[in-house]
């Protein structure tokens, strides 16, 4: 009797396709995903594409020069040279990881021992990849410059402490320090006076990273969800015959739509409101520091999210179809955009992919309001590629309903 | 008032209504009658504008439906088969939402609303929520939202779907009352007894086709059905039935005898040839002509098939 109910069972599930697509289907494009996103394909991060670093060579001299070609000669960065101020600029706004900044007089501190002039502007939003980086970058100063910077440090010493030691003995240090006899290898691995500035200066009207990217990443995810299921009143109307009713009124069946995707822009906008004020009352995300520039990014994220969800619904022509499909399509577009895990955790070409998302705009945007403290214009390019989402989005949609409307009701 | 001429609808391979022409009189109510998936509500729908015809022309007022949409939508009131209210909401927000897709101004809609939730004698549960109505009453409301605009025509189709006797007889009496206001109605059922009551002009649709219209004494004629004399005897012998046949057009079945013809003129005649027959009578009923007998003749199934 067991056996009998047993194989009823999975005969019913394996007849429903989309319980047995997202039962297997769905799993294993998310392990795929986050398999790809934090692991990559072969096993091991050699195969991690290279940070981009920022280049400004103030100094211009053997050392500088040097030191660039052998960090150019790294599979793990690429190096770009630019100017100072379009350098930081760049890695204020996100663009880059950071820049790496040989001040003039560069060369004449390796000679005298003193304190590098060496800065490294980053952003801290991308902690993980800055990590990577300083690390890289300590190990090939040393190699490059770090001898020679420390031998110059310790001459001075000994001249200033030790006037009368005789140089024999002082190059025999030198020697026993370079083949390691001296046991001082580790000591030789010494800060080498590397600079490290984040862009954004720390201050109390700044959000924190961690906090910006749970309520960014959050509220678009979860905006997505509710706005598939607003959308999905169309449905409901399908279903109860009103759909029908309204089609036997004046109005048309782009009236129809837009009225939702109307509504469904309203409850955005609100849930998204609420979510931020929820943020700052609980908290503390410092929501008032640029009110013109959050009510826009709110704007246009809530458009380009309740376009996605009407898109969904003239896809769609069941709830039970809506479900499924918003389920799979709304966890792969947040895994993929950066709101369940950041995105700088991602290898480079997920980065780009995530581009195709609403939710990788929506959080950059965020992103520069809260943590870079963008101005409006600098946003605008972020903003516009939302509301053109959203465009695109409620064109698609509206020709797709148009044409299925009459399958709707007859289905 | 309606004019349908050559109208055709298919869905891929099935033929739904199939080049039917017909007419309806301003302030008739018509019926369209026929079993489920005959072609009513597609026709239906074809008349209200949701759904475009693959063939034909329909003329509101003279004006054709599908060059002057918005302007016969205003002239068209429907009725759907589904109660397509909000179930959250209460008749008053459900008849308010409805009446403003009209575009009538707020006034006048809450004096119509008003009017409309007297006439369907909801008034005392305007403000109930539409899910804690009954079935009849969410009947009631359906026809309501279908008024609120004034049209001049009223789509019903199938109307008294799910409803219970009592509230039939109470929308019968909706529509009877919005027909003496001067409203022509289109009604599709496949309830006999229905239209026999409410319609005086019939086309009977069967498998996407008229199979006949006109009124229910036209379509007897058309049919051939008679009315009929059903007598139960005793016992009738060989002799008695040879004898009643020379003189009506008469069907047996063991005891019982069917005499068609016109009853009026013939009843006594027949009561007199039992009794010269000397065969005794148990039971006489009289069979009048209906829709259902018309129909089967007609189509050669039952309604309800």
């Amino acid at each position: 009797m067991i056996l009998t109910i047993l194989k009823k069972d999975l005969k019913l599930f394996f007849s429903d396709k989309k319980a047995v697509l997202l039962t297997f289907l769905m799993p294993i494009l998310l392990i795929s995903l986050f398999a790809f996103a934090f692991g990559g394909t072969g096993g091991n991060n050699n195969n991690a594409n290279p940070i981009k670093l920022l280049i400004v060579d103030m100094d211009q001299s053997i050392d500088s020069k040097s030191v660039i070609s052998k960090l150019d000669s790294l599979n793990e960065i690429v190096l770009i040279p630019k100017d100072s101020t379009e350098a930081t600029s760049l890695v204020l706004k996100g663009k880059y990881v950071g820049v790496l900044i040989f001040e003039k007089g560069f060369q004449e501190a390796i000679n005298l021992g003193a304190d590098l002039p060496l800065e490294l502007k980053y952003d801290a939003a991308r902690e993980i990849e800055m990590g990577m980086l300083q690390s890289v970058l300590m190990q090939n100063l040393m190699q490059t410059v770090g001898q020679k910077s420390v031998k110059a440090k310790m001459n001075t010493y000994f001249d200033k402490n030790f006037a009368g030691i005789p140089s024999g003995v002082k190059d025999k240090i030198f020697a026993d320090m370079e083949t390691g006899k001296s046991g001082m290898n580790g000591s030789m691995n010494m800060n080498m006076g590397l600079k490290m500035t984040s862009v954004i200066k720390e201050n109390a009207d700044r959000g924190n990273l961690g906090l910006i990217q749970a309520v960014a990443g959050t509220a678009i995810m979860m905006l997505l969800f509710s706005i598939a299921g607003i959308g999905g009143g169309l449905l409901d109307e399908k279903e109860a015959g009103t759909l029908k009713r309204l089609l036997y009124s004046p109005l048309k069946a782009t009236d129809i739509l837009f009225g939702k995707m109307g509504a469904a822009l309203v409850l955005a906008i609100l849930q998204l409101v609420v979510m931020f004020i929820f943020s700052w009352l609980v908290f503390g995300l410092p929501i008032f520091k640029n009110v013109t520039a959050l009510v826009l990014m709110i704007l246009a994220t809530a458009f380009a999210v309740s376009s996605f969800g009407m898109l969904l619904v003239a896809i769609a022509k069941t709830r039970q179809q809506l479900q499924g499909l918003s389920t799979i399509v709304i966890l792969v577009m947040s895994a993929v955009g950066g709101s369940m895990v950041p995105l700088f955790v991602m290898p480079a070409i997920m980065q780009k992919i995530a581009m195709v998302s609403v939710n990788y705009w929506g959080i950059q945007g965020f992103y520069d309001i809260f943590w870079r403290n963008l101005g409006i214009i600098d946003m605008l390019p972020k903003m516009g590629v939302l509301v053109g989402i959203g465009l695109v989005l409620s064109i698609i949609s509206v020709r797709l309903f148009k044409r299925n409307i009459m399958k709707l009701i007859y289905s | 008032m309606i004019q349908v001429n050559n109208l055709s609808k298919s869905f891929e391979s099935i033929h739904a209504v199939k080049n039917i022409s017909f007419s309806i009189q301003k302030g008739e109510i018509f019926g369209l009658l026929g079993p489920n998936g005959a072609g009513k509500s597609t026709t239906i729908n074809m008349m209200s504008a949701i759904l475009k015809s693959d063939t034909g022309e329909v003329l509101i007022g003279g004006t054709n439906l599908n060059k002057n949409q918005n302007h016969c939508k205003a002239l068209i009131g429907v009725v759907p088969q589904e109660i397509s209210l909000y179930d959250d909401f209460s008749a008053y927000d459900n008849l308010m939402f409805w009446g403003s897709l009209y575009k009538v101004p707020t006034k006048t809609l809450k004096q119509r609303i008003t009017d409309l939730l007297d006439l369907i004698g909801l008034s005392e549960r305007k403000n109930d929520l539409i899910k804690t109505f009954s079935g009849g009453m969410k009947r009631r409301v359906n026809i309501a939202a279908a008024l609120l605009h004034k049209p001049k025509i009223l789509f019903m189709d199938e109307p008294t779907v799910g409803v219970d006797p009592q509230s039939r007889n109470r929308i019968f009496e909706i529509i009877e009352t919005l027909n003496k206001q001067g409203i022509t109605i289109v009604y599709t059922t496949h309830y006999m007894e229905e239209v026999e009551r409410l319609c005086n002009n019939i086309a009977i649709i069967d498998d996407g086709v008229i199979i006949a219209q006109g009124t229910q004494s036209e379509l007897q004629k058309k049919s051939h059905v008679k009315e009929a004399v059903e007598l139960t005897f005793n016992t009738i012998n060989a002799a008695q039935e040879e004898n009643l046949r020379a003189l009506f057009d008469l069907s047996v079945n063991a005891n019982t005898v069917r005499i068609q013809c016109d009853v009026n003129k013939e009843l006594s005649k027949i009561i007199a040839a039992c009794n010269t027959n000397a065969l005794d009578i148990q039971d006489l009923q009289i069979k009048k002509v209906n829709l259902e007998a018309i129909f089967l003749s007609l189509t050669g199934k039952q309604l309800r098939d």
